[in-house]
């Protein structure tokens, strides 16, 4: 199966040694065994297990298929960090003298070895309803629809996701509530929420503020870390959030204590901590916080909340609330903000420069790196 | 000295104001020089970036002004949510000219200096953990911690996203470790050192965050920590004041000591008690005082 890893003769090898934890899903036996193989320098991690499932031991399990970081099929993990076997060189980790442990993806079960259950997995992603929901505007016989560069920035890293799953293996909210729908459910829900021919956004941003949807996020920034695609799941849970508030939906707690956070840099500039709590949670829950809270104001913790603690200037914050509201930047598109693209249009748009143009032009030769 | 502009954000200001005493007693000690911002509100906390992601981003451009009207190259926070959060937008205006000029033109109309986006964001414990700082800090904590067993909890605020981070290793930090280190102390290692405390959403969703917070306080204990130390005031407020709420969901008592990073060093520094302030404290300091007195 592995002509193409054979070294050739008179090429540079690395000597590869890693831990591998076996599983067996049937009797449960857990085993951390160490492997040593010859491989090319060029050798990724599935290189090296596709090698040592050859020669060493054929009851090795993992899954693979397209080897070039498309298919999302070989997400495992290195190190206790989620990586696509496919996109993992070896040759700095041999240089550095480093065993790395390589074990199954988190926060799903194992089948055996490196394969974990995808069905929780791809159960979340089908309650998003991953497809475009049909109704809007056809487009004249004949004709495509046109979405402007602009709109599509608002889902561009949203539509690289790949469904490798290396977000959901190290999401901590997971962890402690398996059925929050994670990181990438809702970066999908995004996907759609975003796209300038949804007709159902209003529903889709109801359906995932439910318990374990949009503000169940723990902010703990995992999933960007390790996405090898960089889809940002984090940041596409921010703009469901920042949709949802725009189209008024605020009913859950999480909604309500982000916009607790804005009311108070408008009026006093500094958060109102003490209200905080029944503004997040009414009135009724606050009360049967009550006992925690006085624990906590013998401490201090529980700063009066009159006279309140206003920021010098603070004018300057609220005036800067209003012009900002009339500028149009609310939602999604006040999170692009900056990202490079965007930029690279408002730059165009000022300097009537067309951004569909392609840098190079046909018949005209690019420009070589000198050297 | 270095002169830096200081953002205290809401925490030091208020609830967790043990901060902000220990933070300015030990700063001439570490070669810094704070001038710290009047005119400044809350970054956002991240929940501006949710709710208004326009005006979070206008809020942080003024705090980002202000730090340039001081003459200081650089913003020092004491907070991890802070430190993304000034950071995100710090990077947003730094690459974009046009958003840059868009900002800058709402700033001017309610007259807010100009930001030009020379400003860089560093937490304090960027700033003590390598170069200069690490050196004086070394002179500075001339009382030692006397071998005390300490459990670096770094939060994740200050680690991820790395490309807004950087300062180190997201998955091996060591700065806590080398400080904790510096002061006499011994760092006790463990996995949920990097993982999230629970804080951002202790309030809409109090169950989940509970499960995390046990996985760090449960790890540090058993690893045998005396105490616990953090950079991020958030992650201190739910590491020390939820632990009673641990125990009521768990009936696992821990009684573990959280110190703020400012206050391990001071007492390794010899900082009064009026400005390490440990008896705004939730679960008592009392037994670290002591085996230290001991």
């Amino acid at each position: 199966m592995s002509t193409h890893l054979a070294p050739v003769p008179g090429s540079t090898t690395i000597d590869v040694a890693l831990k591998i934890w076996r599983y067996n899903s049937e009797t449960g036996d857990r085993e951390l065994k160490d492997y040593e193989v010859e491989a090319p320098d060029w050798a990724t991690l599935l290189d090296v297990l596709d090698l040592i499932k050859d020669r060493v031991d054929g009851t090795l399990a993992y899954r693979k298929s397209c080897r070039m970081m498309i298919c999302g099929s070989c997400g495992m993990r290195m190190d206790g960090a989620a990586v696509l076997a496919c996109k993992t060189r070896m040759y700095d980790i041999v240089q550095a003298g480093h065993v790395p442990v390589i074990s199954a993806m988190g926060n799903l079960p194992i089948v055996k070895d490196l394969v974990v259950d995808m069905d929780p997995f791809w159960k979340k992603m089908k309650a998003m309803k991953p497809w475009l929901e049909p109704g809007y505007e056809e487009p004249p016989e004949g004709k495509e629809f046109h979405a402007s560069q602009q709109q599509m920035n608002v889902i561009h890293k949203e539509a690289l996701c790949i469904n490798c799953g290396c977000c959901v293996s190290e999401c901590n909210a997971m962890e402690s509530s398996p059925e929050f729908l994670g990181p990438q459910a809702l970066a999908k829900g995004m996907r759609f929420v975003g796209d300038p021919r949804e007709r159902a956004v209003v529903e889709r941003l109801e359906d995932y503020n439910s318990e374990h949807g949009i503000w169940e996020c723990t902010r703990c920034y995992f999933c960007n870390e390790r996405c090898p695609k960089g889809v940002d799941p984090r940041d596409a849970i921010a703009k469901l959030g920042a949709e949802s508030i725009k189209h008024g939906i605020d009913h859950d707690m999480g909604a309500k204590h982000a916009n607790w956070f804005v009311t108070s840099a408008k009026t006093t500039g500094w958060l109102r901590e003490t209200e905080l709590v029944p503004k997040t949670q009414g009135v009724v829950s606050s009360i049967a916080q009550m006992k925690f809270a006085m624990g906590l104001a013998k401490r201090g913790k529980v700063p009066p909340p009159i006279p309140p603690h206003v920021a010098e200037d603070v004018r300057q914050s609220r005036a800067l609330y209003d012009i900002v509201k009339q500028q149009g930047r609310d939602g999604a598109l006040g999170i692009v903000q900056g990202e490079h693209a965007l930029g690279r249009i408002e730059f165009a748009e000022e300097h009537g420069t067309k951004t569909s143009d392609p840098e190079v032009q046909p018949g005209v030769e690019p420009p070589h790196a000198e050297g | 000295m270095r002169k830096v502009a200081y953002y205290k954000g809401c925490l030091a200001s208020l609830s967790a104001k043990e901060l902000d005493t220990s933070t300015r007693a030990l700063a001439p000690k570490v070669g810094l020089e704070l001038d710290e911002l009047e005119s400044v509100t809350c970054c956002g906390a991240g929940d501006i970036h949710e709710a208004e992601p326009d005006y979070y981003l206008h809020l942080n451009a003024r705090i980002l002004a202000y730090a340039e009207a001081t003459g200081a190259d650089t913003l020092m926070t004491v907070c991890n949510v802070c430190t993304l959060n000034l950071r995100q937008a710090n990077y947003q205006l730094q690459i974009d000219d046009a958003l840059r000029e868009r900002v800058n033109r709402n700033l001017e109309a309610v007259n807010v200096p100009h930001y030009s986006g020379a400003v860089e964001v560093k937490h304090l414990l960027w700033l003590i953990a390598e170069g200069e700082g690490y050196e004086l800090l070394k002179q500075a904590a001339h009382k030692g911690l006397k071998g005390l067993k300490v459990a670096p909890f770094y939060g994740c605020q200050i680690l991820r996203p790395s490309k807004l981070l950087g300062f180190e290793d997201p998955d091996r930090p060591s700065s806590l470790e080398a400080i904790i280190t510096a002061c006499g102390g011994e760092p006790i290692d463990y996995p949920a050192k990097i993982k999230c405390c629970g804080f951002p959403i202790i309030q809409a969703r109090e169950e989940t965050a509970l499960g995390e917070l046990i996985q760090p306080i449960e790890q540090a204990k058993e690893a045998g920590a005396d105490a616990m130390v953090t950079p991020c005031p958030l992650c201190h407020l739910s590491l020390d004041a939820w632990q009673s709420k641990l125990k009521k969901a768990t009936g696992k008592d821990f009684q573990m000591p959280i110190l703020h990073l400012s206050q391990l060093i001071g007492v390794a520094a010899g900082l009064e008690a009026s400005e390490l302030k440990f008896k705004r404290h939730v679960v008592s300091v009392q037994p670290v005082l002591e085996k230290l007195e001991a």
